[in-house]
């Protein structure tokens, strides 16, 4: 199959297909990936016990927190790039958010709804 | 006697002499003969010594064209299952005014259960993704799919659920919870049979079959096109495979997440579904449908590019409006996952709601209407040829155009309040899945079976197979269009209001129309097989196409093509057909390179194996069974992956020798059409 991909060009990679980067590139590649992962979860852990911040804002923190960790993942491990070669592995991911952002937003707001309007029995006897 | 009793259990579950319906004839009549049909082929195929060509041609191959032509025999089976439920059902609403009919209302339950899931994911899914598998990478211009085992792999899980979904027909029951098996009637205290059982097991296991599928053929759409191929010049048929198989990888995780948590809530006491203890029974119905719309994009694409390809064909000209379809055909892929609430506006949420998700159900029908007329005008002065396929796609744009409309109608949330669940919406979704999906799937039956085996399919037959059809569609399904006004709900075992009795006995006199029409196909199968030598096709071109597929020779070798074409342009083989008529023939004697191909596997056949013996006892509750065909099925994927060489090598020399062929059938097609 391999002198059919050679047809495309170099312009576009799938994830694990690697530029030719010497060794020592890569392994600093994955090393300051996994210091900067390891990092993020144990700012996690230690925000999630500490009251050194604000306690409100743990939750928004936390978020944050694994939305950083997914963007290092992507970036360090799945060598997903801005770049021309990754055209389709950036469209790809952007039509997965796309899809979760409607899926889990559109359940929400569906069932966010239907809780408002139809409460539970014991409650609409409450009200009247 | 209670310690036998525990030794029983453990080996056997809850499997015993009850679950075979001994007092119920129809079913056991019906599987007695499909089991004799069955051993009957077996030992035809065994006694004349096919066995091997079966094993090392069939089962175990890795072609794409191969596993494709074994998706479609699946679902042309299954419909065959499917019509019988359907035909049961036409015959019981036509006796049981005032009456109790002839089935009782467990079993009639039961028929419809399996009549919609076997319709959806045992024939229209098969039936689409079969096609796609055997036409796809022909159209790229490339030699296979990108994962050929996992293919195989995907194909034997499908046709592992349909086995299961059959073997209920004597071993215990199916659902009889409808299509979708709402929540709280599925859960264990309203189910508490094998039923629901079986419908989630089959669908857990052909739906992994489907999501391998949909990976492959994104992956193949997306890495291996031949040489020039960009995306703008890829035929409609492979975009349209494009967006219904990125909604295969979106959509069916959904489906699979909210089965196991029914399942969950029915083996381990959980509460995801429940009436009881928080559980949220208007969940499965929102998760479930934000899969099951995008499912019926999944079926209709790629009949859109089906026809797309038939139209532009026998019209003789470009497709209309190429980059317009490409765009509406995305903005379908999109548009797909923002419309799940109009399968529940009743359901309770509020009206900006409903309002947001009806206006975006009504957005939905514009791109399809860019369709439409993108098709009527490629027609608009073409030079049409009303052969077969082509009957099939002018008998859709008329059906369709009726379902869309009624479509757009439910749409509309206060007339939906009234509809619901009626049998107009049962007319509405009959008319776009027969209309759209079954015909597309027809036409690109009648249309690539050249391709496929070589020899065309008799016209008169194929003809008298799309009239009745067609006049049987409309016979069986306008009648519950009315009926629907008239206020009949769907699913009724029996009724008793007079009006609604003349239109249930005219929609089973269409049944029977469709029956013959189903008849029809397969006499036109048996007659063009008999006739086979005098239909034959050498030139690998029978319609005069425009797209790579018909490059190459009827039926294609298994590398497909001896050389990567190259790609100028949209309609790719059309204008090296126009260049080879100008240009004095190609190059005398190619130099024909080796070709490597990937090694046929039982990978997908063992593993299936072991997965329907795993879904069988996880519905009997036999631990021991669960335990092997998981292991089975492990160890298989295990001795996959530590194989040492999945390809062999085709030399130059046998290349050089099926390719002149193909060469020498080709230069006498040109040189006919320039004389002519």
């Amino acid at each position: 199959m391999s002198d059919q991909t050679h047809g495309m060009g170099r312009n576009d990679l799938a994830p694990g297909e690697e530029e030719q980067h010497s060794v020592g590139a890569r392994i600093l590649g994955y090393v300051v990936g996994l210091v900067l992962a390891l990092m993020l979860t144990a700012t996690s852990f230690f925000i999630a016990g500490t009251d050194l911040v604000w306690q409100p804002s743990i939750p928004v923190a936390l978020i944050v927190l694994a939305i950083a960790q997914m963007g290092v993942h992507l970036v360090f491990f799945l060598h997903i790039t801005t770049g021309p070669d990754n055209t389709n592995n950036v469209l790809a991911l952007a039509f997965g958010l796309l899809v979760v952002f409607l899926v889990i937003g559109g359940t929400i707001w569906i069932m966010a709804n239907l809780n408002a309007n139809m409460p539970p029995m014991g409650h609409i006897l409450r009200m009247q | 006697m209670p310690a036998v009793r525990t030794v029983e259990a453990t080996m056997l579950g809850k499997l015993d002499w009850s679950a075979i319906p001994l007092d119920q004839p129809i079913p056991l009549i019906a599987g007695a003969v499909v089991l004799v049909a069955i051993l009957g082929v077996l030992t035809w195929v065994v006694v004349k010594g096919h066995l091997s060509y079966l094993w090392n041609e069939w089962i175990t191959s890795v072609d794409h064209k191969r596993i494709g032509v074994m998706y479609v025999l699946l679902a042309s089976v299954m419909l065959l299952r499917g019509g019988s439920d359907a035909i049961m059902m036409r015959i019981q609403q036509a006796v049981a005014y005032q009456s109790q009919g002839y089935l009782p209302p467990e079993h009639y339950n039961q028929i419809f259960s399996a009549h919609g899931t076997i319709m959806i994911f045992f024939v229209a899914m098969p039936f689409v993704i079969g096609l796609m598998n055997l036409i796809v990478p022909l159209q790229l211009g490339v030699r296979d799919v990108a994962f050929p085992t996992l293919n195989s792999v995907g194909f034997w899980l499908t046709a592992s659920g349909a086995l299961l979904v059959n073997i209920s027909l004597v071993v215990g029951e199916f659902a009889r919870t409808g299509w979708l098996a709402f929540p709280p009637l599925s859960e264990l205290s309203y189910s508490p049979g094998v039923g629901v059982d079986y419908y989630a097991w089959s669908l857990q296991i052909s739906g992994i079959g489907t999501l391998v599928a949909g990976i492959n053929l994104v992956t193949t759409v997306l890495k291996l096109r031949t040489k020039g191929m960009n995306y703008l010049r890829m035929p409609m048929f492979c975009w349209t495979t494009l967006a219904s198989n990125l909604l295969i990888v979106a959509a069916f995780p959904i489906l699979t997440a909210t089965l196991a948590m029914l399942l969950l809530d029915r083996y381990l006491g959980f509460h995801f579904f429940t009436n009881e203890a928080g559980g949220n029974v208007m969940m499965f119905m929102n998760l479930i449908w934000a899969w099951g719309h995008p499912e019926v994009y999944i079926l209709v694409l790629p009949a859109f590019g089906i026809f797309s390809e038939v139209v532009s064909t026998f019209s003789g000209k470009a497709l209309f409006g190429y980059r317009s379809m490409v765009l509406a055909t995305m903005a379908i892929c999109v548009i797909s996952f923002m419309v799940w609430l109009h399968h529940f506006f009743t359901m309770g949420a509020g009206p900006n709601v409903n309002a947001i998700f009806g206006i975006a159900s009504m957005i939905i029908a514009v791109p399809t209407g860019v369709k439409i007329y993108n098709w009527l005008f490629t027609m608009y002065g073409g030079r049409i040829r009303f052969a077969t396929p082509m009957l099939w796609a002018v008998g859709f744009m008329v059906t369709f155009i009726i379902g869309g409309l009624t479509g757009v109608l439910l749409a509309v949330p206060p007339a939906d309040f009234i509809l619901h669940n009626s049998m107009f919406l049962v007319a509405h979704f009959h008319n776009v899945i027969i209309g759209g999906v079954l015909f597309g799937a027809f036409a690109g039956f009648e249309y690539w079976f050249p391709k496929a085996f070589g020899f065309r399919l008799n016209e008169r037959w194929g003809r008298a197979a799309f009239w009745f059809t067609f006049l049987g569609f409309f016979i069986t399904f306008m009648p519950l269009y009315i009926v629907g006004m008239l206020g009949m709900t769907r699913r009724m075992q029996h009724y008793d209001v007079a009006a609604w009795r003349p239109w249930m006995i005219v929609a089973a006199v269409g049944v029977a129309v469709l029956t013959i029409g189903v008849i029809c196909q397969i006499v036109q199968l048996v007659v063009s097989i008999r006739n086979r030598e005098a239909l034959r096709d050498r030139t690998g071109d029978p319609w005069d196409g425009r797209s790579l597929e018909w490059a190459t020779s009827s039926p294609p070798p298994v590398f497909n093509f001896a050389f990567n074409p190259d790609v100028r342009g949209e309609d790719a083989y059309w204008h090296m057909k126009a260049r080879a008529k100008q240009q004095s023939p190609e190059r005398d004697g190619p130099e024909y390179q080796d070709i490597e191909m990937p090694r046929n596997s039982p990978t997908g056949f063992v593993c299936a194996f072991f997965a329907t013996i795993m879904g069988f006892a996880l519905i009997w509750h036999i631990w021991w069974m669960v335990i092997v065909g998981g292991l089975g099925a492990w160890a298989t994927f295990v001795v996959f992956a530590w194989r040492d060489h999945d390809e062999y090598v085709i030399p130059a020399e046998e290349v050089a020798v099926i390719d002149r062929v193909n060469l020498e059938q080709r230069r006498g097609l040109i040189s006919m059409a320039e004389v002519g």
